[in-house]
């Protein structure tokens, strides 16, 4: 099959029940979800709910890219602290600043990303490693930038209305995240690195061999990945504003196991941002789940996990069902 | 799942640093017989004869993490304390960064660079005993700072913030502010800490004067603003009435404000005093209601007094206690500073000792 002749991300049996699988989960986890509590079946309630998960999706879809290619990124949450602290610096207040602050944000997610890339590609340092100790760096320079103490101030409007619901309704929030998903989606689907991301994840070496720029396509893979974390801590901050030189501590994972869940596989060429989309919204349920239904925080606990694994494993059972691969 | 891992870990630190989830002596943290006999122990006289030393003085400060605005502030009070007595000639500070292994080794290299006192906030009590064991056998003053108390030969002395107390005030003006009925929920450190732990028991302990407050659900939001937030998101969702929050720490009153607003449920929110933090006073003045109990921010300058004190043979106490005090919504608005970055604190620091 080659690149121009089949959109990649897209198997030959369209639509495959692997393809659906994570789709299926949701759909099932919100019935029930529904079921103890009529609040997921409000159409305000689900918004909310989808402007919460905002800053952990606009991440997911960049990291999928990373997945897609066998790698991981474990310096997204350090990249989304960075990017909601420094925008915040950088306004410092100002409405004159407010452009400033997230260009600024953008341009050094953009450029951990690609500093990863660079590292991953040509240094040929494990994308594991490599971004571990990114986050660390990272997460160093902010407690250097910012003394020990978020001090940046957030320019007037900027929270007001992203923060926002457009008449009344649809969170501003959500259509930023519904247009990252729709920038994954046409860069994995139409768009030459997208098409390249599925073949060199698939066999890296088949493609190096077939000509691809492998290489080139890591290293933009990172920087996009960097570019959407950046973007995900702007959603932090507009939607809680940073109190701590930390807010994104953890959320890697949140990123992960939503990519995971949607599909993407650590053994590459596998999963879409669509799915990730999907992934997102599966963990989130999840979380809420358990709280909307009034559990014990102990048993809350039990039931999230719970949840993730047994959609995990549903998603893995259908797709493997439909003649597709198990999640690795 | 959300946050479990690094961001765990640092709410858990912070936890500790508040009030300890371990002590040299065990204590019960939920009776208030236990702070009873803490002010007691507090308040016996201190034996400084065999650590006085004559000359210049080298305090060390082994910070069991700096990355939070209270302990940054904290340790900055240390070093502007130190500034204003002339006998202390250095001070040197270590940062642990949340590792216990690290702060026992940063402490150990204090005792070798020569230091006359280490003050301190642990990750793990129990994981540098050991260490201090050392530091008191070699005659060097080691003095605990913070919201938990050790009580352990090793220990010198403790520059102390009562947490019992500070909840105390809290919930009870809270109680008063809602005129002692209503749907109410908790907003909690992170579950399991100590903190946690503490505020529950006295929330508990207040309402017991208000039968018909209720208290519906606890949650715990970790310090985080953004998890107060969508905890709360999700209380609105689940309970069709809710008349206050009790939420001590003013970073997660800030998202429970937040979630109410976005819900158009402000009218019906009561929020109990939260602390000092700048974003919260801002919300104090804005509304004109709720107040703030002082967090007992001069708890670093307390440190450094008590070490010199001990140093140089001042008779004092076995630990030095920081008062915290409900501030009415006016009072508390005096320490808003609208110029400064919610992640803030009021300060009579100099500039050149303002986290930088």
């Amino acid at each position: 099959m080659s690149a121009e002749s089949k959109p990649f991300g897209h198997s030959t049996r369209l639509p495959s029940l692997e393809k659906a699988a994570v789709w299926i989960v949701l759909v099932v986890l919100l019935l029930v979800a529904g079921l103890s509590s009529e609040a997921f079946f409000k159409l305000n309630y689900l918004t909310n709910l989808l402007r919460q998960a905002a800053p952990v999706g606009i991440a997911a879809v960049g990291v999928t890219f990373v997945m897609l290619l066998r790698g991981v990124d474990l310096s997204v949450g350090a990249v989304i602290s960075m990017s909601a602290v420094l925008c915040a610096l950088v306004m410092d207040g100002r409405p004159e600043n407010l452009w400033l602050g997230i260009a600024a944000s953008c341009v050094c997610g953009a450029l951990i990303g690609l500093a990863n890339g660079i590292l991953v590609a040509h240094g040929k340092v494990s994308s594991f490693i490599m971004t571990l100790g990114m986050s660390i760096v990272v997460y160093g320079l902010v407690q250097v930038g910012s003394g020990g103490t978020a001090r940046g101030i957030v320019s007037p409007g900027f929270r007001e209305v992203v923060n926002s619901r457009i008449g009344g309704v649809l969170p501003v929030l959500v259509i930023c995240l519904l247009f990252a998903v729709a920038i994954g989606i046409f860069l994995q689907s139409r768009t030459r690195f997208g098409r390249s991301v599925y073949l060199i994840g698939a066999n890296p070496e088949a493609a190096r061999l077939a000509g691809l720029p492998v290489n080139r396509v890591t290293v933009v893979a990172y920087a996009v990945s960097g570019l959407f974390a950046g973007l995900g801590g702007l959603a932090l901050l507009a939607r809680t504003g940073v109190s701590g030189t930390n807010p994104g501590a953890g959320m890697e994972f949140d990123v992960l196991a939503a990519v995971v869940l949607g599909g993407t596989t650590f053994a590459g060429g596998r999963g879409s941002v669509g799915g990730t989309f999907a992934g997102v919204m599966v963990l989130f349920i999840a979380l809420n789940l358990a709280n909307v239904a009034g559990l014990p925080f102990a048993a809350q606990l039990i039931i999230k996990g719970l949840i993730i694994i047994i959609a995990s494993a549903a998603h893995s059972w259908i797709g493997a069902g439909s003649g597709g691969r198990k999640q690795e | 799942m959300r946050q479990y891992l690094m961001h765990s870990i640092a709410a858990a630190m912070i936890g500790t640093f508040v009030t300890g989830t371990s002590m040299a002596q065990e204590m019960d943290l939920t009776k208030k017989e236990t702070y009873d006999q803490i002010m007691t122990w507090a308040n016996e006289p201190l034996d400084t004869s065999s650590y006085k030393k004559d000359g210049d003085l080298r305090i060390g400060l082994s910070a069991g993490y700096l990355s939070n605005a209270w302990i940054n502030f904290t340790a900055q009070s240390v070093k502007y304390e130190a500034s204003l007595h002339p006998e202390i000639k250095e001070v040197i500070v270590t940062d642990a960064a949340f590792n216990p292994t690290k702060q026992a080794a940063d402490i150990e290299d204090l005792l070798t660079s020569g230091v006359d006192a280490i003050l301190f906030w642990p990750v793990d009590e129990k994981a540098i005993l050991p260490v201090l064991k050392k530091a008191h056998e070699k005659g060097v003053v080691t003095i605990n700072i913070g919201y938990n108390f050790m009580r352990d030969p090793s220990v010198t002395s403790n520059a102390y913030v009562n947490q019992w107390t500070y909840s105390e005030q809290v919930a009870t003006e809270f109680a008063e502010s809602l005129n002692g009925k209503g749907k109410i929920f908790a907003m909690l450190p992170i579950a399991g800490s100590s903190a946690a732990v503490v505020q529950l028991a006295v929330l508990q302990e207040v309402l017991k004067g208000y039968p018909n407050i209720e208290l519906i659900s606890s949650e715990y939001g970790d310090w985080d603003r953004a998890k107060a937030k969508q905890l709360t998101e999700n209380l609105l969702q689940r309970f069709p009435e809710i008349d206050g929050a009790f939420s001590p720490a003013g970073q997660m009153s800030m998202g429970i404000y937040e979630a109410f607003d976005e819900a158009g449920r402000l009218g019906e929110l009561t929020l109990s005093p939260g602390d000092d933090y700048n974003g919260w006073t801002k919300l104090v003045t804005k509304e004109g209601k709720w107040g703030s109990v002082t967090s007992g921010l001069e708890v670093g300058r307390a440190a450094t007094k008590q070490a010199v004190k001990i140093l140089t043979g001042e008779p004092t106490t076995t630990a030095v206690v920081v008062p915290t005090r409900y501030l009415d919504p006016a009072e508390a608005a005096k320490l808003n500073e609208p110029d400064r970055a919610d992640d803030w604190f009021k300060t009579d620091l100099p500039t050149e000792f303002l986290p930088q």
